[in-house]
């Protein structure tokens, strides 16, 4: 981006006589208000519809379909209404702090996307600390959490906020030491470069280059949950003991700007994942057409990164309870970290001592034992279904599909 | 809401370094999402692990047992069904029994029949409620949703059968109010058959979670002695290994001729008596339920459903305490007449009533996240503790 | 722990969780159980129709059959139930000036139905009682005053009150006959 700044103030497409760090600033400014409203805060938005919807049918019910067609504007309708409320913040809350801490959580997220590489061109700021950046951004939501909490100026509210301190500051570290391995095998830290070292298909991801980086795709998805508050963690917010945890005296939009931050920050994970271990926006071809090949890297990008980002962790969030706080540093301290530490050590093991047809053949390998197990949890779907005693006629494979008539 | 009147006793402690802690007092006030009812507990916390947690009950007290005494003995059915709206039938059940037990009514076999079904249909009602709203407050939704999908087929069922969804008034002093319509039985069959595959689907999706008995696994023992000690009855008695049911022990109306088994806690995730003892068995008991049932379905015989009783009601001077084995365990009712149109005392004893008494023994060193988990195990419903 | 116990651990909760997820995906397939009331039915279906014959909706009075014994009122555990009847030689028989129902009170609970001897007071499958103000749940049934309803030994004959008349009957006959006491 900065290159094509500089580019028009060169041709003159722009005043010169405005220092240049004007330009810069504007440019800046209006790049990211563009991402933020137009792709961010939509992410967000219409994730939760999907999310609403695919919750409804894991429940035998329909989600929203009131608003718009199969209830697709609720979002807007709920984002307008939280804006309209009347903003409440209590007296004795620490009111700077308070008004402050929304904002905080919203930078540490939304700061993520300017280095998130959409397509092998579009991508804000091709930063060569490219992952480091954005493990460290997403920790500024930490800061966020605490104020909340502490500001709220309730029992309830700062057992949530300390609850999520500690989980976040934990889960960093198996998230980060899951990244290393990746590093190793790329050997640089930029996004970019992670996903160019990767090829096109399946069989050239990092997820299948070693049982370790295997082992590594879980645990830094497990720990990126966690550092998202999403169930099984989310203890912050857990609805049934503390109401809404740090989050519980918020109400209208600076409310809805903490849980945005959670569903959009389920977009992120699914980025990073997809650039750390599926290969990025890497597709079989290139075309000529460089509007055609962007525009399927960007659809690879995007579906690879919203399936396993935000559809998955939605089902395991329906699917799962929530895990006590002992339980949760238990999990982190004595299962993920070791096993991170393993794989780590194992990579770097692996690169320097296996031969290369080892290598090749525990890919393939690795490759076959993923689709025979995603084949036999197939099949205990089916089983589920007929235990049930389902016949076709109970299913329904429209996802937008509805109701029974009564009687 | 203050805490006057409520001598909470903080703890100032002074350590080595010279820091001075004090302990939280945190109120889980009587509006909570999982408090189930109108329940409150004042908690005594350092942290996250709390010295001891308080209840305070009296938010949902309506003076059922004094309106009796206003409304006559035909008047109070509707009433006991607000006693414990969650399983309502039994409280029709034990009101019945115990106005035919100081009258001497015999109540003929085919109305028993229909209230044995009755009640164990309730029970499964109530079941699939407390099981539902556990994993719902450890943290799993679907489970709770696919719990109440069920209780809908039931609610149809009842609807049918009596008219009513929640409040079933089903019960009549002398029999029941309704025959069984023409079909239903058919209907429950078919709602049987569909319903205990369920179970054990229910059971693969969250029972044996990791998380889930992870969560629940010697969490909150209550071993046997206490629970005798502190009057605990019901599935918190059994998950602690006492087999005790009323229903065997005690028994009444066609129970002698049931064949049905009675499920005990056997520590199979922790320790006997922890709160996944107390939730498995009351998924037992719904598959027990469903056996009593399909055997009820064989044996119904024909014949009238109700000895019918004077609408001026006026039993002879006694009293009389009838037993029976409510979802919550065993449920009391001693009701005294002085020979007039309304009862002249009516008291009733519920199995919540006596859990709740346990909490503060029980929360002492558990964690703020475990409390939530004894209150779901124990099955409190508020209306039940406070009346 | 030893570190069987470990993997094991790892091992049961891999597969707990997995089955569990196969349980939610088996569900994204299944067909909701929605009924989308009220306005998603199809047009000829009205819910009230739909339920059961028994189903204890709000209170409705055909005084056409009623008797004005007072039954339901002394029956009624909450006195929601006020009837004014008094007998009017000229008139030949009981006049009722009022009977109201106050709807806010009732609890459905079907006990002045039981003793109505002709049906006259029944539950109706209406459940959409919702209105603005409280006065406005007082249902009062005789606009003018009406003569109260006298049951003919031979049968009822007037085509215009036998249907009423059979129906409420038929309500009746719900409830359970007893057997001897």
């Amino acid at each position: 981006m900065g290159d094509w700044v500089q580019s028009l103030i060169d041709g003159g497409m722009v005043p010169a006589a405005i220092p240049a760090w004007v330009h810069y600033l504007t440019a800046a400014l209006v790049f990211g208000g563009v991402i933020v409203f137009g792709f961010v805060l939509p992410i967000a938005g219409i994730t939760t519809w999907v999310e609403r919807r695919i919750v409804g049918r894991i429940q035998s019910r329909i989600g929203p379909n009131r608003v718009g067609p199969a209830g697709f504007l609720q979002w807007l309708a709920d984002g307008l209404k939280s804006m309209l409320k009347e903003d409440i913040v209590p007296t004795a809350a620490d009111g700077p702090l308070f008004r402050f801490a929304p904002y905080v959580v919203m930078t540490g997220f939304v700061g993520t996307f300017a280095a998130l590489p959409f397509t092998s061109a579009l991508i804000v700021a091709d930063l060569n600390v490219g992952i480091l950046y954005v493990t460290s951004v997403t920790a500024l939501v930490v800061v966020g959490i605490l104020m909340a909490g502490w500001a709220s100026n309730n029992k309830w509210s700062l057992l949530g906020g300390i609850r999520s301190a500690a989980q976040i500051v934990s889960y960093e570290i198996p998230a980060g030491l899951s990244i290393f391995p990746i590093v190793l095998l790329t050997g640089s830290l930029s996004m970019q470069d992670i996903i160019r070292s990767q090829g096109a298909g399946p069989f050239s991801w990092y997820l299948f280059a070693n049982p370790f980086t295997f082992v590594a795709f879980f645990v830094f998805f497990v720990s990126a949950l966690a550092e998202g508050n999403r169930t099984p963690f989310d203890l912050p917010e857990a609805e049934s003991e503390l109401v809404a945890g740090f989050a519980t005296e918020y109400s209208g939009m600076r409310s809805v700007l903490f849980f945005m931050a959670e569903w959009g920050n389920l977009y992120v994970i699914g980025a990073i994942v997809t650039t750390l271990f599926l290969g990025g926006w890497q597709i079989p071809f290139a075309f000529e057409n460089r509007i055609v090949q962007h525009v399927l890297e960007f659809a690879t990008f995007f579906l690879k990164s919203y399936g396993v980002g935000v559809l998955v962790p939605i089902w395991l969030r329906w699917t799962l309870p929530r895990i006590r706080v002992d339980q949760m540093m238990t999990m982190c301290w004595k299962y993920l970290v070791p096993i991170a530490f393993v794989n780590l050590l194992g990579t770097a093991a692996w690169m320097l001592w296996v031969a290369p047809w080892v290598q090749m053949l525990v890919r393939v390998t690795l490759l076959g034992a993923t689709f025979a197990g995603i084949l036999m949890f197939l099949r205990r779907v089916v089983y589920h279904l007929e235990y049930a005693k389902l016949g076709r006629r109970h299913l329904s494979f429209n996802p937008l599909g509805t109701a029974r008539s009564p009687g | 809401m203050s805490l006057a009147g409520f001598e909470v006793e903080v703890q100032r402690s002074a350590a080595d370094g010279g820091v001075v802690t004090e302990d939280m007092t945190l109120s889980m006030g009587p509006q909570h999402p999982s408090t189930h009812g109108v329940l409150r507990f004042v908690v005594r916390a350092d942290g996250e692990v709390m010295k001891e947690a308080i209840p305070d009950i009296g938010y949902l007290h309506r003076s059922i047992e004094k309106i009796a005494e206003k409304v006559g003995w035909h008047g109070f059915l509707p009433y006991t069904d607000r006693v414990d709206y969650v399983a309502a039938m039994f409280c029709n059940h034990g009101w019945t029994m115990a106005c035919e037990v100081i009258a001497g009514i015999e109540v003929p076999k085919r109305a028993e029949y229909c209230r044995v079904i009755a009640d164990e249909l309730c029970r499964l009602h109530s079941h699939l409620l407390s099981v539902g709203s556990m994993a719902m407050d450890i943290g799993a939704f679907t489970p709770f949703m696919h719990a109440i999908r069920e209780r809908e087929y039931l609610n149809d069922l009842f609807e049918e059968l009596c008219g009513s969804r929640l409040t079933f008034h089903y019960m009549r002093i002398g029999g029941v109010g309704w025959d069984l319509p023409p079909g239903w039985i058919e209907k429950m069959a078919h709602f049987l058959d569909r319903f205990e595959p369920l179970i054990d689907e229910y059971d693969r999706l969250i029972s044996y979670n990791k998380i889930f008995t992870e969560r629940l696994g010697g969490v909150a023992v209550i071993t046997a002695e206490q629970a005798i000690d502190y009057n605990l009855v019901g599935p918190n008695l059994r998950g602690s290994g006492v087999d005790y049911d009323v229903r065997k022990d005690v028994p009444y109306s066609i129970y002698p001729e049931l064949e049905f088994e009675v499920p005990v806690g056997t520590g199979e995730m922790g320790a006997v008596g922890d709160c996944f003892d107390r939730y498995i068995v009351r998924m037992r008991e719904m598959r027990e339920s469903c056996k009593i049932l399909r055997q009820c379905i064989r044996q119904i015989p024909e014949g009238p459903v109700i000895t019918k009783v004077p609408r001026n009601f006026k039993p002879p001077v006694g009293d009389a305490y009838v037993r029976l084995e409510s979802a919550r365990g065993d449920m009391g009712w001693y009701v005294v007449s002085d020979g007039t149109a309304f009862p002249h005392r009516c008291k009733i004893r519920t199995g919540s009533f006596s859990a709740i008494s346990i909490v503060q023994l029980v929360s002492r060193n558990l964690m703020i996240a475990d409390l939530i988990a004894v209150i779901a195990s124990l099955d409190l419903v508020a209306p039940e503790i406070d009346r | 722990m030893g570190l069987g116990n470990y993997l094991r651990t790892i091992k049961e909760a891999v597969q707990t969780i997995g089955e569990g997820m196969a349980v939610t995906a088996s569900h994204m397939v299944r067909k909701p159980v929605t009924l989308e009331y009220p306005d998603r039915l199809p047009d000829d279906v009205r819910v009230q129709d739909t339920l059961p014959f028994r189903y204890r909706g709000m209170l409705e009075v055909d005084l056409e059959i009623c008797t004005a014994c007072l039954a339901c009122e002394r029956a009624c555990p909450i006195d929601c139930i006020v009837i004014d009847a008094e007998k009017d030689k000229a008139a030949g028989g009981l006049v009722m000036t009022r009977f109201d129902i106050d709807m806010a009170k009732c609890m459905y609970c079907g006990l002045c139905s039981e003793p109505c001897p002709t049906g006259a007071i029944h539950h109706t499958p209406e459940f959409e009682g919702a209105d603005y103000s409280l006065e406005s749940l007082v249902r009062r049934f005789v606009k003018a005053p009406t003569i109260a309803y006298r049951p003919k030994k031979a049968g009822e004959t007037d085509p215009q009150i036998k249907p009423i008349l059979d129906r409420g009957l038929r309500y009746i006959a719900e409830f359970a006959k007893g057997g001897e006491s």
